[in-house]
Formats: structure tokens, C-alpha cells, sequence
């Protein structure tokens, strides 16, 4: 029997024995199957850890059994992994330490056990579940497309610490565990066979029967498992596990520049657990995940991958019906959002026709779509029939034609009200009654655009960021007459083209613009005012930004900016008065990336080499006049930059913009990269507590050099709800968001 | 059975003609082929699962697309449902899909269908010899390594000679003769220059530009961004013919070489039709089901012939096939307002042009008491043909029907015919009907 502690039994857990079903098809053979009947998707929780551990310790007094198989509810559902969620809870390290502990038993037993155990499994299989299957004898897993192994904990924070850290680096080797365990990454069947992480494929239908021959020994299986000579020379070779372990180290420190630990905790275990007994191996994983799990790391890190989750919702009905898959879309303007939103609805299996008057532009998106199929063939991404189809999937004509089936109409035309209601108008009187209207633009009201149209309710902002292949987040905004339905199937379409959606209320800069605003402006107003360019990005990234707004600054386009602070003005009043510093800057074709030249120079690539890191310009000094932010420290600066953003978050939630605070966290991680470890910029909030942020508000609008400009005093002005948050001890996470914005308001 | 309907083209498209290993070398007939039909289905609004079959022309699919018209129609976007099917009549395959198509409606089978010629002769591979291939399979086969090394030791250098497919495909297998050299017969037959070969070339080419130049060809084409295969990629999409020469000249025609018999031929490369690339797509349906659709057709077929001859004189297949699509449309040569005759080889029209005004050959092989007519230069190939434009085999039969659609409408004719001479003696001829607007 193991313990789980009793605190982690969530209160629908089902009774004893309920969770595990055990069946004998035949002499010598059991089938245990996770089987829970409080989820549709097994998830390793404490009831079914209880039943399953319960079931194999009277399966093993079974004299005569020969063969265990464990499986799923189906071929397709084997079981999701650990509870995360009801880690997200838990504070207490001892609860961690003593679940790993009790998990470890269990899985140590399994490992043990007698008669031959083999783990049949498909689907998900991450994490926890995974390491069941490292547990067993022999790994037999679905070959189809939908099925994925792997270690994600780095990803939340964690590590595999069921087993996992040890098991995996004896079973496939250090170098390629080392690999699977600090990406994270889900394995497809075919890799998962080819690097020895599953023993056997089948196809789904014949999983258990596979199982079970192999479970009876009527089949036999070669072990993936790494042969002497191999795990001799590397795996128990002291010094090129140093070299394996330095060249890690130093590739996680490049991508978490030291702001994630679980990733070089699990780099010290997965060198050593060749060397190490799994006794001694269970020992440390549980002293070593405990402080990780109950970290506030760890709980932001799971805090995204809820909202993520969550996100992907909004493409569900409030009755949990789908909308139908889009089959047909048109874009119209193809221009670098345009030509990359049609790109990428081919690309994800939709019909797609791209039209522009301009026939060069239509050619060069068409190239640039062939191009990255291309790429994708090339990495053994898509397969020749799916780069083909992808290709096929885009069609590009200066005629608007063929609208009778589709689904879905984008406008990415020039930001200009006429035109883009222009464009609309004539393609809602073509397309059929319930075609999506959308707009992608990032300046211009939804309403604005929609007004005159018949159809307001099918009207609904698209806002793509740029790149869009890179970017993850879609603002699905919603105008004032948008329906739920539109609302719903336009996150169906974001979800669908692998988006993270956050529906946005339809205001000036919607939701991460109008953020990124003040964060922007502030960072060029402390460089005018004399910090060091460099000094001022580096502090940024620094703080876990992906780059510095100065340079973010020169890869959205100077003049980009300028407009978007203009218009922010129009719409905010005085707290969002732009600073002429970019004006100064951004003369004689001096616009950032785009033209080579900004804040920075940019080299471009030429040929195959990488192109230089971009340097700052010589004639920077020129700009500055003041003298009052030359000597600011890291800290100020980045509290500059950033109250300033949080500011205008807190005022963006008051207006209930977004439904949550987890939304707007999610919207800020995934719309402008803030740090995922800081789980999201309210999230910050609460890190540093409401009282801290109003003090620190207090002291910056007091400061002479922002008290003494215009607008300075109120944009940092602190929002009334945030002092009674301060008053009352509340959090953004603690406090209810508000009418969520899928439902309509007013 | 009485059909009492009429069968309508009721629309129609094309990609430019580019000339072989130019633009669109690196393009494949199913890419190809389903760019064109899904513009057309575009532009015409149609859903495609109206449609009760797709049928393609074409001579030299690839060796991985054997029924490129299924691979057309599935990657067009057209649902399972719809069968497709492939069909071959050499040069005429483009109007073969659009007969057979007809041939299925009077039959009851059908009322909708998407026609498409379609030929990459780019694309037309090299083959290794029998030899090379019999020495590969035993290399297969063998399973020690002495077998291996017996099969390997019977490769003789001479097996790496490649047979170009493209050659040997225009070669007749029955009389032996290059295409070019069934037109040195009619020459010899007909007495016909090669001052007078190079004269019609040139009109040819005059004529095509001009129509070029003023955008006539715009009706029926649209540009096509081309696949980059293993090459660059394309710079820009091409918008039209590529194979019309402005510059052609009299002097320039008269330096040529005799092609395919030296020294005294008169077929050179520049007065016959040059290899080329491109698709065509129509859709093929009746009167009534065109009003339905709300489709306002292009033309009416109002007959069609299709008719063997010697394989050795097979430029002479549209005398044969016209005579008899006359007879079928009950009309005379004198009716007809444009004839698009498919321009193989300049020889080739001409002596069409000669037999077509013969009493005797008219008695001696129409069973016809007098010639069927002159055929008037004005109304012969007015946009110029395939010595300029290029002739894609399996594509081209298609071209002829839809240009010669549109002129019916553009040169104000109420009845128009295109005819073309087949590969291995044959020819056809479909006679259209202008539609009352």
C-alpha cells in the first residue's frame, strides 16, 4: 500500500478501488486499467496512485500471473500526467516530499514486480505518466499522429522527479535525456522508437493484444535500452559526462539566463544517475522537487499553463459544443500581416484565397508561404503530401472572388477608417450570412469599422502580432454590438492556428498596446533624459524581458510607434503624452530594423551566416539632453519602465478590458514577452504586494523630473482600486476580475 | 436517346504558355492543373461537390501522378466524392475531356463537369535503358553479396546512355517517322516551300503579338506564380505567353537549319510549334444547368468529330475530322466565322489549307463531290497558334476550345471550329456555337 498525504484527495475523489479496473482475459495475464470515473482523461492523482498501488500489491500475491499489461480508458487516453492542479495549492515542502516519496514506492514496485509489466500507451503521455512507463518492463505506444511522450516539467518549473531524472538517462542515456528532460519536449511515436523512449509501436486497435503478447512473452521485443559499450563510454564516463553536462549547462544559462533553477537542478541529476542507486535517486528527487514545487517560480509557471489552458476555451460555447472547423477563408491586403495571417491559415488546412492590387505583393507572400513549407519539408516538419497541400491551400488573386463558401473574411488593408470599411462592406454583401468579419487592425476602433455595416454582430477584431508565426497571442476584440458566437468562433479560429486567445474590450490600443504605450515611452524619455542606451536594454533583459525597448522600439519601426503613441494620446488624454524623442530620432528614413538603422544599427544577414547582434548608433549622445536618468539604477530604470506599463493594467482591468487578471497576465507573457517566471505583470504586482507598488507609484510621480513634465504625475498616478487593494491586503489573483468580457457589457 | 438540351462551355481558363524549361520548369502537371481549376471554380463561385466528375488531358503526367486528374481534382479542393479520370488522345487530349465530358451528358450520366487539359513537358524525365533496369532489378533480387557483385559485373558503360522520353514519345511506333517528318511528307505531297512555311511562321508570330500587345489574350489567362521545384524561385508570377517572339523575322526564319531531314527539308524549329508548358481548365455543362448555376456560357457545341487517317500524313487530320463535324452541324466551310487549326508545323496548316480546297482530294477521300471550301487567311488562326504560342500536348486542345469561345464573342461570328492533327493518325474537330447574349 502507498500513502499518499491525505491533503491532496480532491473532494469529488471517488471511493477505494473505484479508479482502477483489473480484468483477466486469459490465464497468466492481467489488464489494469486506469480508469477513473471522475475524469474523462486519467491524471495520476492521489485516488488513482491509492487504487493503483493497492491493485498491484494483490495483483503480485498472484502466484500465477505471468504477464501485467497497463493501460488507459483507451488507446487514445492513457493518463495526462500529475495532478498539477492540486500542486498549484499546496505551500507545505513536507507534502511534496512525502507524495514523491509514496510515488516512488509505488513506482519501485511496479519496477520489481515478478511477472513481466508492460506499459500500453497512447495520446498524451507527458510527465508522471511517462514515468509510470519507465517504471515497467517494456513500453509499448500507439503509432499514430496524436500520440506524445515526454518530461515537460522544466516547462512549469519542475523536473521529473517520479522517477523520471533517473530513469530515463539509464534507459535511453545521458546525452539524449539530458535533451528530452531540459527542452521538455512531447516525442512523437516514430522519434519516441527512434531514441529507445518506447520499446514497441502498434497501431491503436491492436495496442493491447500487442501488449499482451509481449506481457506473455509470445512476442518478443528487442529493448530500446542503451547497450554496454555506449552508456560505458559516456554514461559512466566521468569525463565526457563533464563535457555533456558543460555543454548543457551552458545552453540552458543562453535560454533561461539564470532565471530558472528546476532546469539545472534536473542537469545535476540526470549526470549522476547512472551513477546513482534508485533508492538513493528517489531520495534526492524528493529533496530536491519539494522546494521547486511549493516555489513561487513554479506556482507562476503553472498559474500560464492554466491560463493557457483556459484561453483555449473561449473557442468552446457555453454549452461545450464547437464551432465547425473553417474550411474557407479570404484575405484581403497582403501585405506583411496579411500575406503572414493567410500563410499560416494554409499552412493549418484552410482554404485560402489572399487578394491585394498589387500583383508583386501578392507574389512575394505567395514566395514567402512556398518558402516556409519549404523550410518546414526541409525539417522533417511536414511530410511531401502535407508541403503540398500547404502550397495548395493559397491561392492569390487581385480578384475577390469565390466568396459563396467561405467561412471567414480578414481585412489587413492600410489603416485607414474609409478603406477598411470600404473593404468590409463589399465583402459582407458578397459572403454568406454567417461569414466572420474581421479586421486586423491595431489603431482604428471595431465599432468605428463596423458602423453602417448589416452585419455588426459578425464583425470582430483579429489583432495578430508581428511576426506573426513567432508571436503567440491573438486579442480577439470584441466591438460593442459583436455577438458571443462571432466572439466564440473567432478564438476557434485563433486556437485552430495554434494562438493563445484573450478576448479584449474595443478600446484605443486594445489591450497589449495600449500597456506596451507608457512602457515605451518611458524608456525613451529616461534615455533622452541621459541613460545609457545599452545600460537601459540590458536592465530590461535583465529583469526577463526577451530584448530592451529601446531595441523593441527599432524592430516594431520607429514611425510604427510614433503613430501608436499618437493615437494612444487622442484616446487616454495627458498620462500617455508622447515624448518628441523618437520624433528627433526618427528623421530621414531613421526607422528602426526595417531600414537598418534606429536606436541601433542592424546588420543584415548576408548569405547563410547569422546576422551580427545589432550595435547602438554612434550619434546616440545627440539625442539626449538631460542628465536626470544618467545616473538611475538598474532598479529605477526598470521601475520606470514598468510601473508605468502596471499602471495603465490596473486602470485597463478596472475597465474590465479583460475578463481577469490571469487573462491580462497571459496577454502580457504571450503579447509581449514579459516573464513567464514572473507569471505576468499583475501577477508581479502581487509578488512585490499592492502596498509596495502604490508606494513606489508615490515616490515616481513625486519625482521632480516626471512631477515637472506633462502627463508625468498622471501616469503614474496610482488607480484608486489599487490603493484599497493596498488597504485591504487584497490580490489581483485574490480579486474577482469583474464581468468576464465574453459576456456582453451594457 | 434524344438529347434535346445544348452542351455549353460554360467557362473557362487558362495559365499562360511558357516555353519549356523557362518558367515553369520546376512545376508539376497536378500543381499545375489544380491552380487553374481552382481559380476557375473561384471565379465562377461553383461548389465543387456540384460537380459529377473531373476529367484531364494529358499526354505525360508524372511517373508518381498516373491519374493526375484525381491528384488534380483533390488538391483543386473538390470533395472524395467526385471521381476524376485521366484521359489520352496525344495532341487532342484537351478537347478528348471535353468530348468525353459531352459524350457522358447526352448519355444521362452527368450535367456538370470540370474539363482540364494539362501538360509539363519540363517535366518529361530521361529513362534509363532496359538493360540498366534488368541489371538494377537483379540488384534487388540478390541476396548474398556474390549475387550482388555478379549483377553489378554485368553494367557495361553503355547503359548510362539516357533515352529522352520527350523524343521518343514524338516518334510514331508504327511508321517510324518523327512528328516533323509526317510534315516533310505533306510538304513533298503538297509541293509546299520553305519560303512559304517560314511566311506562315512569321504571321504566326506577327499575329500573336499583336493580340498580345492588345491584351486579347487577357479574357482567358491568369497569371501563375510558378513552383521553383529544385530550382531559384520564381521572381514573379507570369501573366502571359512567353514563347511569342516580337522580333520574329523573315531573315532570322531563313537561317535556320532543317530539323528533322537534312539537307533538303523544310522544317526547321522555327516553323513548327515549339515545346511548352501550361494548363486549361472549362467547365463543361448543359444550357439549362448553366442558367441554374447562374453561369453565362462562353459557347455551344454543336458537333464533334473524331477520325483516323495515315499515320505517316496525320497532319492532315483536320480536313478529315472537320469535314465530318461540318456534316454532323449541317453547315459549310463558308458558315464558319474563325477556325482555330492547331498550328504542329507550319507545312502541316498549309497543306490542310491546300486539301481543304481540293476537288480531288475532296473526292478522292470525303466521299465529296467538291472541295469543302478556302479556307479565308483572315479567318484562319487570327491570334496567331502554337508556332508562337507553344504547344503543350495534352493542353492544347483545351486552348483551342476556349480561344476559339472567346473570339466567337470578340470577332462577332456565330459559329467558330477548332481542329487539331493527332500523333499516330488521327484528327478531331469541334464545331461551337456563338450564345446569344
Amino acid at each position: 500500500m502507498i500513502d499518499v498525504p491525505a491533503e491532496l484527495f480532491p473532494s469529488d475523489a471517488p471511493p477505494a478501488g473505484a479508479c482502477v479496473q483489473v480484468e483477466r482475459p486469459e490465464d497468466g495475464l492481467a489488464i489494469v486499467r486506469l480508469d477513473p470515473p471522475h475524469r474523462s482523461m486519467p491524471l495520476l492523482d492521489a485516488p488513482l496512485l491509492r487504487d493503483l498501488g493497492t491493485t498491484l500489491w494483490s495483483l503480485a500475491e498472484d502466484a500465477s500471473l505471468r504477464g501485467v499489461v497497463i493501460t488507459g480508458k483507451s488507446p487514445g487516453r492513457f493518463a495526462a500526467g500529475a495532478d498539477v492542479k492540486s500542486i498549484e495549492s499546496v505551500t507545505d515542502p513536507r507534502l511534496v516530499e512525502d507524495l514523491i516519496r509514496a510515488v516512488h514506492r509505488l513506482y519501485r514496485f511496479v519496477d520489481r514486480m515478478r511477472p513481466r509489466v508492460v506499459a500500453a500507451v497512447g495520446g498524451p503521455v507527458p510527465g508522471g505518466a511517462y514515468e509510470l512507463c519507465l517504471a515497467c518492463d517494456v513500453i509499448v505506444a500507439c503509432d499514430d499522429d496524436s500520440t506524445r511522450l515526454g518530461l515537460p516539467e522544466t516547462q512549469l518549473g519542475l523536473f521529473p522527479a517520479w522517477g523520471g531524472a533517473h530513469r530515463l538517462p539509464r534507459r535511453i542515456g545521458v546525452p539524449k535525456a539530458l535533451d528530452a528532460i531540459l527542452t521538455g519536449r512531447l516525442f512523437r511515436a516514430r522519434s519516441a522508437l527512434k531514441i529507445g523512449m518506447v520499446d514497441r509501436l502498434t497501431k491503436p486497435e491492436l495496442l493491447l493484444r500487442v501488449a499482451s503478447d509481449v506481457a506473455l512473452g509470445r512476442l518478443d521485443v528487442t529493448p530500446r535500452t542503451r547497450g554496454p559499450l555506449e552508456s560505458f563510454f559516456i554514461d559512466a564516463n566521468p569525463l565526457a559526462r563533464a563535457i555533456v553536462g558543460g555543454m548543457a549547462r551552458k545552453s540552458v544559462l543562453a535560454r533561461t539566463k539564470g532565471h530558472y533553477p528546476a532546469p539545472l537542478v534536473a542537469l545535476e541529476l540526470v549526470l549522476k544517475a547512472t551513477t546513482t542507486s534508485l533508492e538513493e535517486a528517489a531520495d534526492k528527487e524528493a529533496s530536491a522537487a519539494a522546494p521547486l514545487i511549493t516555489s513561487a517560480l513554479c506556482k507562476n509557471l503553472v498559474g500560464i499553463f492554466f491560463g493557457s489552458e483556459h484561453a483555449k476555451s473561449l473557442a468552446k460555447r457555453t454549452d461545450g459544443t464547437r464551432p465547425a472547423p473553417l474550411e474557407h477563408a479570404h484575405v484581403i491586403g497582403a501585405g506583411v500581416m496579411g500575406g503572414a495571417i493567410a500563410s499560416l491559415l494554409a499552412e493549418k488546412g484552410v482554404w485560402t484565397r489572399l487578394s491585394d492590387l498589387s500583383r508583386p505583393a501578392l507574389d512575394a507572400s505567395l514566395l514567402e508561404h512556398r518558402a516556409h513549407v519549404k523550410k518546414q519539408l526541409a525539417r522533417r516538419r511536414m511530410q511531401r503530401h502535407e508541403a503540398d497541400a500547404a502550397v495548395d491551400r493559397l491561392d492569390a488573386s487581385p480578384d475577390v472572388v469565390g466568396l459563396k463558401r467561405t467561412g471567414l473574411v480578414l481585412e489587413a488593408v492600410a489603416e485607414r477608417l474609409d478603406v477598411k470599411r470600404k473593404v468590409l462592406g463589399d465583402l459582407a454583401a458578397r459572403a454568406p450570412s454567417d461569414a466572420l468579419l474581421c479586421t486586423n487592425t491595431s489603431s482604428l476602433a471595431v465599432a468605428d469599422i463596423a458602423e453602417g455595416l448589416p452585419h455588426p454582430e459578425r464583425v470582430v477584431g483579429l489583432h495578430f502580432f508581428n511576426p506573426v508565426r513567432k508571436m503567440p497571442l491573438v486579442e480577439i476584440v470584441r466591438g460593442p454590438a459583436t455577438s458571443d458566437e462571432t466572439v466564440v468562433r473567432a478564438a476557434a479560429v485563433a486556437v485552430r492556428l495554434g494562438k493563445t486567445p484573450v478576448v479584449v474590450k474595443d478600446v484605443a490600443g486594445f489591450l497589449v498596446n495600449r500597456l506596451l504605450g507608457p512602457y515605451l515611452d518611458e524608456a525613451v524619455r529616461l534615455f533622452v533624459d541621459g541613460a545609457d542606451a545599452l545600460r537601459l536594454d540590458a536592465a530590461l533583459v535583465r529583469f526577463g524581458m526577451p530584448m530592451g525597448p529601446l531595441l523593441l522600439l527599432d524592430e516594431v519601426g520607429l514611425d510604427i510607434a510614433q503613430h501608436a503613441g499618437a493615437s494612444l494620446f487622442a484616446a487616454y488624454g495627458e498620462r500617455m503624452t508622447p515624448t518628441d524623442g523618437i520624433a528627433k530620432l526618427a528623421r530621414d528614413g531613421r526607422l528602426g530594423k526595417k531600414t537598418s538603422f534606429g536606436f541601433y544599427r542592424h546588420e543584415t544577414a548576408h548569405g547563410r551566416g547569422k546576422s551580427k547582434p545589432p550595435v547602438p548608433a554612434d550619434d546616440l549622445p545627440e539625442f539626449q539632453r538631460g542628465t536626470t536618468a544618467r545616473d538611475l539604477g538598474d532598479d529605477e530604470l526598470v521601475d520606470r519602465c514598468v510601473l508605468a506599463m502596471l499602471a495603465e493594467a490596473v486602470r485597463a482591468l478596472d475597465e474590465h478590458v479583460v475578463a481577469s487578471a490571469a487573462e491580462l497576465d497571459l496577454a502580457t507573457i504571450f503579447g509581449m514577452g514579459f516573464p513567464p517566471f514572473r507569471g505576468g505583470l499583475l501577477r508581479y504586482a502581487d509578488t512585490l504586494g499592492a502596498t509596495e507598488v502604490v508606494r513606489r507609484l508615490d515616490v515616481l510621480a513625486a519625482r521632480p523630473d516626471v512631477a515637472g513634465r506633462e502627463g508625468g504625475p498622471a501616469r503614474f498616478r496610482a488607480p484608486e482600486s489599487l490603493r484599497a487593494m493596498a488597504k485591504s491586503g487584497a490580490t489581483f489573483r485574490g480579486r474577482v476580475g469583474g464581468r468576464p468580457a465574453g459576456v456582453r457589457v451594457g | 436517346m434524344t438529347f434535346s438540351d445544348s452542351i455549353v462551355l460554360a467557362a473557362g481558363l487558362r495559365t499562360p504558355w511558357a516555353r519549356a524549361g523557362g518558367a515553369f520548369s520546376g512545376e508539376d502537371a497536378a500543381h499545375l492543373g489544380a491552380a487553374t481549376a481552382r481559380e476557375l471554380l473561384a471565379r465562377t463561385d461553383l461548389d465543387p461537390s456540384l460537380l459529377n466528375e473531373v476529367i484531364a488531358g494529358c499526354v505525360g503526367p508524372a511517373h508518381d501522378q498516373a491519374n493526375v486528374a484525381r491528384v488534380i481534382a483533390l488538391r483543386a479542393g473538390v470533395p472524395w466524392r467526385v471521381p476524376a479520370r485521366t484521359v489520352g488522345r496525344n495532341c487532342a487530349s484537351g478537347i478528348e475531356a471535353v468530348t468525353e465530358a459531352a459524350t457522358s451528358i447526352v448519355a444521362g450520366h452527368g450535367d456538370l463537369y470540370l474539363c482540364l487539359g494539362v501538360e509539363v513537358m519540363s517535366s518529361y524525365p530521361l529513362i534509363v535503358g532496359r538493360k540498366m533496369t534488368r541489371m538494377f532489378a537483379r540488384l534487388a533480387a540478390a541476396r548474398t553479396l556474390g549475387a550482388k557483385l555478379s549483377a553489378l559485373a554485368k553494367f557495361r558503360p553503355s547503359f548510362l546512355a539516357p533515352r529522352v522520353a520527350l523524343l521518343e514519345g514524338l516518334r510514331d511506333p508504327v511508321v517510324g517517322l518523327l512528328m516533323g517528318q509526317t510534315a516533310e511528307v505533306l510538304a513533298r505531297d503538297f509541293g509546299i516551300t520553305r519560303a512559304e512555311a517560314d511566311a506562315y511562321a512569321l504571321r504566326s508570330h506577327e499575329r500573336a503579338a499583336a493580340a498580345r500587345a492588345k491584351g486579347r489574350f487577357e479574357r482567358e489567362i491568369v497569371a501563375h506564380l510558378p513552383l521553383a521545384g529544385d530550382g531559384r524561385p520564381p521572381e514573379a508570377s507570369l501573366a502571359q505567353d512567353d514563347a511569342i517572339r516580337e522580333d520574329q523575322s523573315p531573315e532570322r526564319l531563313g537561317k535556320l537549319k532543317p530539323y528533322f531531314e537534312k539537307p533538303d527539308g523544310i522544317v526547321t524549329v522555327g516553323n513548327a510549334c515549339g515545346i511548352t508548358d501550361g494548363a486549361c481548365a472549362l467547365l463543361v455543362t448543359t444550357a439549362t444547368r448553366a442558367r441554374e448555376l447562374g453561369l453565362r456560357p462562353l459557347a455551344k457545341l454543336r458537333s464533334w468529330s473524331w477520325v483516323g487517317l495515315d499515320p505517316s500524313r496525320m497532319g492532315l487530320g483536320p480536313v478529315f475530322a472537320s469535314a465530318e463535324a461540318l456534316r454532323l452541324g449541317g453547315v459549310e466551310l463558308s458558315d464558319i466565322g474563325v477556325v482555330e487549326l492547331n498550328e504542329a508545323f507550319a507545312a502541316q496548316v498549309l497543306a490542310c489549307e491546300r486539301a481543304f480546297a481540293s476537288d480531288a482530294f475532296a473526292k478522292q477521300h470525303l466521299q465529296r463531290e467538291r472541295a469543302l471550301g478556302t479556307l479565308d487567311p483572315a479567318r484562319l488562326n487570327p491570334n496567331g497558334g502554337a508556332i508562337a504560342l507553344g504547344h503543350p500536348v495534352g493542353a492544347t486542345g483545351a486552348r483551342l476550345l476556349l480561344t476559339t469561345a472567346h473570339e466567337l464573342q470578340h470577332g462577332d461570328h456565330e459559329l467558330g471550329l477548332a481542329t487539331l492533327c493527332i500523333g499516330g493518325g488521327q484528327g478531331g474537330a469541334v464545331l461551337l456555337e456563338r450564345i446569344a447574349a
